[in-house]
């Protein structure tokens, strides 16, 4: 009976559902506040996401004709469901949920899932915008992946396992996987800011093109977990590169590793925000070109060196 | 979609604080276009009222319109209204799109939007200020129920 209820309140409060949604919101809050700031402006004040998404879930649910109304009522909570299981097995501050060898592709093919979600969502709501933006949404996620997953493969090489505790353990003695292997983090980077669509890759949506790309006749409730999907997607992305570049919260589970832990994602929270500002939009040509002759090779290259060197 | 209880008041409260608008001409002279553009930019920063600009009908609050609607508009004015999910604030922007202006009684033109579409508020101006477009969506969601 304790068993139930601790993995209950396990899901439900912390690191679940609970824990992550205010952390996708204070994320996307602050990622807001740096842009507005940046651009000379105040932004929005604190409670505006959790405004924005209570206004979402009460707004009328309509689609089109010719969309397919159950396949897009499902698609929003896979998506949602996918990067909240991601989140199980990331260590939050030296605290993980459930860990096993092989984690670390479990989480890769969770975090892609959405994207594969993104793409039908666009392809079966019967809109030009959002068809065309679900087909750039795809090209993009075949331009990041490799790299992304190449980058990543680098750290679990070195460290002998694909679990992303023990990788992020291994860097306890202060090593950072950044010292040792720099060009798989800015690649991973990358490939994250491809994979949470934000500028300059925000491709698939983009707003002087193609109205709002994939989620262009989504409306309401759908919209609302659209928009948390993609917020929580953002803060795991996040923890995953702190836990494999950054060494995590420094080993073990203790108030100075946590504080360390949130200090570290809010840096790459910021990078991510700074990049969004200083960049404009690549067009999806120039995405895959940069993908296929410039990040995959240099990834390439860095697993090279880690297994010539390292292994 | 009236909610009692604190339900009902944490919803209201959130309309409130997240208008999305939508912005449409209906046959205007692009000078209240240029005065929404303005509004939206960096010196007025409407993101600090929960304002945005969005490009998709169903993801607006409010529908923006500025110009007097033409016999040819009239038609996909009235289906980017019907795209906009409930519940949805049309606000007029400008002496033509509050009446007609200057091009009422032309041949080929229909006279304010209230005569397609009902408006909840009558922004004046030729072309209204930036602070009065502001002032106007405040005061629209004070109204808001």
């Amino acid at each position: 009976m304790r068993d139930v209820a601790s993995a209950v309140l396990t899901i439900l409060v912390f690191p679940g559902f609970g824990f992550l949604f205010v952390c996708a919101l204070a994320f996307h809050w602050i990622d807001r506040r740096v842009t507005a700031r940046f651009q000379g402006r105040v932004g929005p004040p604190w409670f505006q996401p959790f405004a924005d998404f209570v206004k979402l879930l009460a707004k009328e649910d309509v689609l089109p004709v010719g969309a397919h109304e159950r396949a897009c009522a499902l698609l929003p909570m896979v998506s949602l469901a996918a990067v909240l299981t991601a989140a199980l097995h990331i260590p939050v501050g030296g605290y993980v949920v459930t860990s096993f060898e092989g984690d670390l592709i479990v989480v890769l093919f969770l975090l892609s899932l959405p994207a594969l979600a993104y793409f039908l969502a666009g392809w079966l709501s019967a809109s030009v915008f959002s068809v065309v933006g679900g087909s750039r949404a795809l090209l993009q996620y075949f331009a990041y992946e490799v790299p992304f997953l190449m980058a990543l493969a680098g750290p679990a090489i070195l460290v002998g396992s694909w679990s992303v505790s023990r990788i992020s353990g291994a860097q306890s003695g202060g090593l950072w996987t950044l010292l040792v292997q720099p060009i798989g983090f800015v690649l991973a980077f990358i490939g994250l800011i491809g994979k949470l669509k934000r500028s300059p890759f925000d491709i698939p949506k983009a707003k002087s093109e193609i109205g709002a790309g994939p989620l262009t006749e989504f409306s309401g409730r759908k919209l609302a977990l659209w928009h948390l999907s993609l917020q929580v997607k953002t803060v795991v992305g996040i923890f995953l590169l702190v836990d494999v570049f950054l060494g995590g919260s420094g080993g073990g589970i203790s108030l100075s590793g946590v504080t360390l832990f949130g200090v570290k994602c809010l840096l790459v929270l910021l990078a991510l925000s700074v990049t969004g500002v200083l960049y404009a939009r690549l067009r999806i040509d120039q995405l895959a070109t940069m993908g296929w002759r410039v990040l995959a090779p240099l990834a390439l290259v860095q697993l090279l060196v880690v297994v010539l060197v390292g292994g | 979609m009236k909610g009692a209880g604190t339900v009902g008041a944490i919803i209201r409260w959130a309309r409130r604080r997240s208008p999305w608008v939508l912005h449409f001409n209906s046959g205007g002279c692009n000078g209240c276009d240029i005065e929404i553009v303005d509004t939206l930019t960096p010196r007025f920063d409407v993101e600090r009222l929960g304002i945005l600009k969005e490009s998709s009908p169903r993801h607006a609050d409010i529908l923006l319109c500025t110009g007097p609607v033409t016999r040819q508009s009239r038609a996909r004015l009235r289906r980017i209204y019907e795209q906009i999910p409930a519940p949805k604030w049309v606000v007029a922007v400008g002496g033509c799109s509050c009446s007609g202006g200057i091009f009422r009684g032309g041949y080929n033109v229909l006279g304010g939007i209230d005569q397609v579409l009902p408006v909840d508020i009558y922004i004046p101006g030729c072309p209204s200020r930036p602070e009065a477009i502001i002032e106007g969506i405040l005061q629209l969601l004070e109204t808001i129920e």
